[in-house]
């Protein structure tokens, strides 16, 4: 039996892939709308795309036996990072060739840049590695499935 | 592409191609049997395969279209590239760990195997093979005419016999010594390509006075290029880190190479290492874009009247001659080694693939691999020299194919137990259907979209929404489809 907490975790994962998708399904409607997208249609978008790619990686690192657990903390801060990329690139101004400049770049290019560009390579390969074996794959993992195999093989080879 | 060809140009080229002989002739030894030829005996350690697997991620438009690209519509090309720092370790939390242990319990070794096995269907392990078939002449296609003005503009020889001298390297080493020959082509090229980004980048930096410079530049005279859009519309940028951010997890040729590693506990640190060097080489792509943009923003360059000479103008204006020999090699190398992969994967599907969904197995696969890679290649080239504009359109929609077809039935398949092969083959066929259908109407100019949806963003959507819904009104039979070994490798 599946564990209720995983159980739980994979439904929520599955269902913000589904309204994410949604949500960018809408973004694509609002283009079609005569005299070009509205503002919300690219908010929708945003929306859309943070979510189904976050909620793809949830349901990815799930475990039959355990829920996100460590995990949680760099999928909410790479949630909040990249939505809160989007707010501020579309709720900042755009002041052309006055701009101020960040780290050599106009200020709305260096957050999508530095904050949704690189900002997830600092996190999540890393939260990869440090959590491996508790939530990814231990040795023991690998011992019972080629167990698992070797059983299996054997049964076949016998009915054969 | 204007014509580069110099003495020593020609020389690091063909020292280049002598290296890819050798490395070639020494993989064609070790190849003995089906499983060396398509997954390199799963005997690839965890830095080669890294290596190769950043190779095996870009192509020459990474190094010729992309900066091209990023010139015309500025910041708005960025998007192509911006999803590079999620999607290594999104495949490796989706896909990585399933398909490599579906290698081992299962002896998977293409991606319609792991469809095949997951849902325990020929037909939706075929329709996958179908679909990876269509797909790859498409995208062949477009890296052998690639090839084909790469090797035209350092030998001169012309764009026909640019693409056969190019289509015929790559057909040697691959015949002889399949994907083992790829994969240590991809880590020679691959880390002579990460070095000669930097030293690019470098060399934009330097040119025009920082990252800074190249903004004080650029304001001015085209506020929006530098803009978090670019000249584009919101929708169609993120439309692009839609497409390249999920789609990435059906791209056959990077997925692929999962099955090759030596022992699944490497995995450990193969995200980290991959989005660190996939980084230092999208720096030629992003440097060279706002670098020329700079400078012609400057008028110390003349604007380009084609875009693509981006890289080419720049290298040949403003780097040492050595470092734009190794760039224009390692482009035509690039070509080379994405052709490469996609006949490993082209042949799988013919020779494996159909076969196992048709019911049969062929007695000999290791020789049918090997004439599979010849026909393959030879219809790749024919596709690219004589369709004309035909053969970007067959790029665009090689993509989106990939996207649409295998991204909801692979990726969410291997993690959610409530998947059914009734779903799977529904998202299939809708991915199938709306890029066949809307890509033929924008070619033939019948119908196209507004402007910001693509027909690769829209397809992966249905496709996705097709998954969901047809396994939630099939529900019931979804436990029945799942044999006990796989449902242990997706508990893991």
């Amino acid at each position: 039996m599946t564990a209720p907490g995983d159980a739980r975790s994979r439904r929520a994962a599955v269902s913000a892939i589904v309204i994410s998708t949604l949500a960018i399904g809408g973004g694509y409607a609002s283009a079609f709308v005569g005299g070009g997208a509205p503002p919300w249609g690219g908010w929708l978008f945003a929306a859309g795309v943070t979510g189904v790619l976050v909620a793809t990686l949830a349901l990815g690192a799930l475990r039959r036996d355990a829920t996100l657990g460590r995990l949680a903390l760099p999928f909410a801060l790479t949630a909040v990072m990249i939505g809160a990329g989007f707010v501020a690139v579309f709720a900042l101004p755009d002041t052309g060739a006055s701009e101020p400049l960040l780290f050599g770049l106009p200020r709305r290019a260096a957050i999508v840049l530095y904050g949704i560009g690189l900002f997830p390579t600092l996190v999540l390969p890393v939260a990869y590695a440090l959590t491996f074996e508790a939530q990814t794959l231990r040795e023991a993992d690998l011992a019972r499935l080629r167990a698992m195999t070797r059983a299996t093989q054997a049964a076949d080879e016998g009915a054969g | 592409m204007p014509r580069i060809a110099s003495p020593l140009i020609i020389v690091v080229a063909l020292l280049y191609f002598a290296g890819v002989v050798a490395i070639s002739v020494w993989s064609a030894r070790r190849t003995r049997t089906t499983r060396d030829f398509f997954v390199a005996g799963r005997g690839i350690g965890l830095v080669a395969l890294t290596v190769a697997s950043v190779s095996a991620s870009v192509s020459g438009f990474i190094f010729i279209g992309g900066p091209g690209l990023l010139y015309r519509v500025g910041l708005g090309a960025l998007w192509i590239v911006l999803p590079a720092s999620l999607t290594n370790v999104l495949g490796a939390w989706v896909l990585a760990k399933r398909m490599r242990l579906l290698g081992e319990v299962r002896g998977a070794m293409t991606v319609p195997d792991a469809i095949g096995a997951r849902y325990r269907s020929p037909a939706a392990q075929g329709i996958a093979a179908v679909a990876i078939l269509i797909a790859v002449v498409g995208y062949m296609a477009t890296n052998c005419l690639a090839m084909g003005y790469v090797v035209d503009a350092i030998f001169g020889v012309g764009m026909g016999w640019g693409i056969w001298i190019g289509i015929g390297i790559t057909l040697a080493y691959s015949v002889a010594g399949g994907i083992l020959a790829g994969v240590y082509n991809d880590v020679f090229q691959g880390t002579l390509m990460a070095v000669a980004s930097v030293l690019v980048f470098g060399y934009v930096l330097r040119v025009n006075g920082g990252m800074s410079g190249i903004s004080h530049a650029i304001m001015p005279v085209a506020p929006a290029f530098l803009g978090p859009w670019g000249t584009m519309t919101p929708i169609a940028a993120l439309s692009f880190f839609f497409v390249f951010g999920m789609g990435a997890l059906g791209q056959p040729q990077s997925v692929h190479k999962y099955y090759m590693l030596k022992d699944p506990l490497q995995l450990k640190w193969y995200p980290l290492l991959k989005t660190l060097g996939l980084i230092l080489v999208l720096l030629l792509y992003f440097g060279v874009g706002v670098g020329v943009k700079a400078l012609v923003a400057t008028g110390r360059m003349a604007p380009l009247s084609v875009a693509d000479e981006a890289t080419p103008r720049f290298l040949l204006g403003f780097t040492p001659v050595l470092l734009a020999a190794l760039v224009f090699s390692g482009i035509a190398a690039a070509t080379m080694s994405a052709i490469n992969g996609f006949i490993n994967i082209g042949a799988a599907a013919v020779t494996h693939d159909i076969p196992v969904a048709l019911g049969r197995t062929l007695v000999d696969e290791l020789r049918w691999g090997r004439v599979a890679t010849v026909v393959i290649a030879i219809a790749a080239a024919l596709v690219a020299r004589y369709s004309g504009t035909m053969v970007a359109f067959l790029g665009i929609f090689g993509w989106g194919l990939f996207a649409s077809t295998l991204v909801p039935s692979l990726a969410f398949g291997l993690n959610w137990e409530g998947a059914t092969r009734e779903g799977a083959i529904a998202s299939m066929a809708t991915g199938l259907t709306v890029t066949v259908t809307f890509e033929t109407l924008a070619y033939f100019k019948a119908y196209s979209f507004p402007s910001g949806v693509t027909v690769s963003g829209l397809s992966l959507v249905l496709s996705i929404l097709a998954f969901f819904t047809v396994s939630g009104l099939t529900r019931r039979a979804a436990p029945g489809q799942l044999d006990p070994d796989v449902r242990a490798v997706m508990e893991l």
